[in-house]
């Protein structure tokens, strides 16, 4: 099967900090992979490698096969952590301007973004600035942005962070239904029961990949009971040698 | 009232402060900045003097009471003016226009003949009459002249009538109105400013709300980004040039000599510059505030030293250098000689090369910003 994403001894610094210390990790297309790591772990500092925002300083990375990059960029949708969105702006127009900064056509862009208005239920909020939106409407608009390339990857850095479980459950009905639909997704948290929901979590701790597999397989190989503590469990016997 | 919680609150003030320096460092520095400034070009002592030309035609006979020669020496006492001889008048004038000499002086064949025969005379100084401070620097000078004249006449013993000093600008003239200099200069002041703050700030929040990064992970080059930006603020900037000018010229008055076009095609120049500028410096504000700091660091030198109020040909020579750094500076001249002297591109066209570099620099400059916001 193709790799969606490759990654092999991935390190950088940021002064005395090392964010990735040698990070490998291999995520075949179509899979629904979850990145799971305390704050700092290095997840935001991996995706951003993969969106091609930062080089690394050591190591090698491939999205789609292709180094990151604009070249592969069209192909990515990248989703940052608090709402990337020009607030003066309605959800349309925001819509359709990252759409044809992705390429699409303005008819293509705008018949696009009547289509994620939909599928993010922000139906009747369309021409409403984002400025007047509740924080749930904007974290939905934002991933709407994110999707309107009809992007075959899609990199969700912490898209649940500070949203309420009813709105939590719904997005993760659209990431379960774009999944459904083919497009790999790569999704960082820290919430334990959403990792839950994922094909496959990698565990990340201080930079590196500490554990990969299905999450029964993970709980099941550490003989605990949550992931959460399956997550203690490999780590400290990681860093017991 | 709670003076504890007063004071928590004026405290806690004066800790932000700490952290933020460069605030501080403004307070501190801006003003006394201001006011070196202010106190040089108010004051008369280290101005460079202007160049003027001097024909000397006075038939009189070698004498001691030859007006000509004693206009000459006093001319020559006048720290102001620094004297250099053309052999006719048309040398002369076409000094001043070519910018060689800030002015001209003609001494008539019968200046000594007609006020020792006691009648009127007059003296004619030819100015460019676009730049109403240098053409007052030279008028000035030859008025303080003249009564050193009359004092020097008197102790040779000729009483002297009324010689007046005649004010000949080249271009404008007589029809225009203080307004009518100061205009081009609204006009690429109103320009910068708000063009840079407008950018500035959209580039800013750009930055701080994340889409900078959304735009950077897009197919989007450097180039687009900043393409896209100049094309959006240009045709933004031109609008605002357009309203200020159609105000200054049906509604107050303000005459425009020279092409219109060109004086557009200056301030498109400008605007390019000014929108790159506003990019590259937004990488080096955290915040809204940091960049209205920004404000009087650009702008006082321009305006101190850009020729607006205070002649350029003056300052002392490192400053004069200094301003031909500034874009403000050539956009004044250039669209002063266009507005107020009528003149067509060829006569602009070293000074719109200069905006151009600005621009390019810039654009340069916004380039390099940008690259630190993608690997």
């Amino acid at each position: 099967m193709a790799l969606a994403i490759e990654a092999s001894g991935l390190v950088r610094t940021f002064g005395p900090l090392r964010a990735l210390d040698g990070l490998d990790l291999e995520v075949a297309e179509g899979e629904l992979i979850g990145l799971v790591g305390p704050n700092g772990a290095g997840k935001t500092t991996f995706i951003r490698v993969l969106a091609g925002l930062l080089r690394p300083d050591a190591g090698i990375a491939r999205v789609l096969g292709e180094p990151p990059g604009r070249a592969v960029s069209a192909s990515i949708g990248y989703m940052t952590q608090s709402p990337a969105l020009y607030e003066d702006l309605p959800v349309r127009d925001n819509l359709v301007f990252f759409g044809r900064l992705f390429g699409l056509s303005t008819a293509d862009a705008r018949s696009r973004a009547e289509e994620l208005a939909e599928l993010v239920s922000l139906e009747g909020k369309e021409r409403s600035p984002v400025r007047t939106l509740s924080g749930g409407m904007r974290q939905r608009t934002n991933l709407a942005c994110a999707m309107v390339h009809h992007p075959r990857l899609l990199l969700l850095d912490e898209p649940t962070v500070g949203v309420d479980p009813v709105l939590r459950m719904r997005l993760w009905d659209h990431f379960r239904f774009m999944n459904d639909e083919g497009i790999t997704i790569l999704i960082t948290t820290h919430v334990m029961d959403e990792a839950e929901r994922c094909g496959r979590v990698a565990f990340l701790s201080d930079g590196r990949t500490i554990a990969s597999g299905p999450p029964a397989a993970l709980r099941e190989r550490a003989g605990a009971p949550t992931l959460e503590e399956a997550f203690l469990a490999l780590r400290d016997s990681v860093q017991e040698p | 009232m709670n003076g504890r919680r007063i004071l928590a609150i004026a405290g806690r003030i004066l800790r932000q402060f700490r952290h933020d320096p460069r605030s501080v460092a403004l307070i501190l520095v801006v003003p006394v900045l201001v006011m070196a400034l202010v106190g040089y070009l108010v004051g008369d002592s280290g101005k460079e003097p202007l160049p003027v030309a001097f024909v000397n035609q006075d038939a009189a006979p070698a004498g001691p009471i030859s007006i000509g020669s004693i206009l000459e020496g006093a001319l020559e006492r006048q720290t102001g003016v620094e004297m250099r001889d053309a052999p006719d008048a048309q040398e002369a004038e076409r000094a001043v226009r070519d910018g060689e000499t800030a002015g001209a002086i003609v001494v008539p064949a019968d200046l000594t003949a007609s006020l020792l025969a006691g009648e009127p005379a007059q003296i004619r100084v030819i100015v460019g009459g676009i730049e109403p401070g240098l053409d007052d620097r030279v008028v000035g000078a030859v008025r303080m002249a003249m009564i050193d004249v009359v004092a020097v006449a008197a102790e040779r013993g000729a009483t002297l009538p009324q010689v007046s000093v005649e004010r000949m600008p080249l271009a404008g003239g007589v029809r225009l109105s203080t307004l009518d200099y100061f205009a081009p200069a609204l006009v690429v002041v109103f320009g910068f400013l708000f063009t840079f703050m407008l950018t500035s700030v959209a580039f800013l929040r750009e930055r701080s709300t994340g889409t900078l990064e959304r735009l950077m992970a897009s197919p989007a080059s450097r180039l687009d980004l900043l393409l896209g930006y100049l094309l959006g603020f240009i045709g933004f900037a031109m609008v605002q040039a357009l309203v200020i000018l159609g105000y200054a010229v049906w509604v107050i008055g303000v005459h425009i000599a020279g092409p219109t076009w060109l004086v557009l095609l200056t301030l498109l120049i400008l605007v390019v510059g000014v929108v790159n500028l506003g990019i590259a410096l937004s990488f080096y504000a955290r915040n809204e505030l940091q960049v209205v700091q920004f404000i009087p660091l650009i702008f006082v030198p321009q305006i101190f030293l850009g020729g607006l109020f205070w002649p350029v040909q003056t300052l002392w020579p490192p400053l004069r250098l200094l301003s031909q750094v500034f874009p403000v500076t050539h956009a004044v001249v250039t669209l002063r000689e266009v507005m107020v002297g009528g003149a067509a591109v060829a006569a602009v066209a070293e000074r719109l090369l200069a905006l151009l570099a600005f621009a390019v620099a810039m654009l340069l400059l916004g380039l390099l910003a940008l690259r630190s916001q993608r690997a």
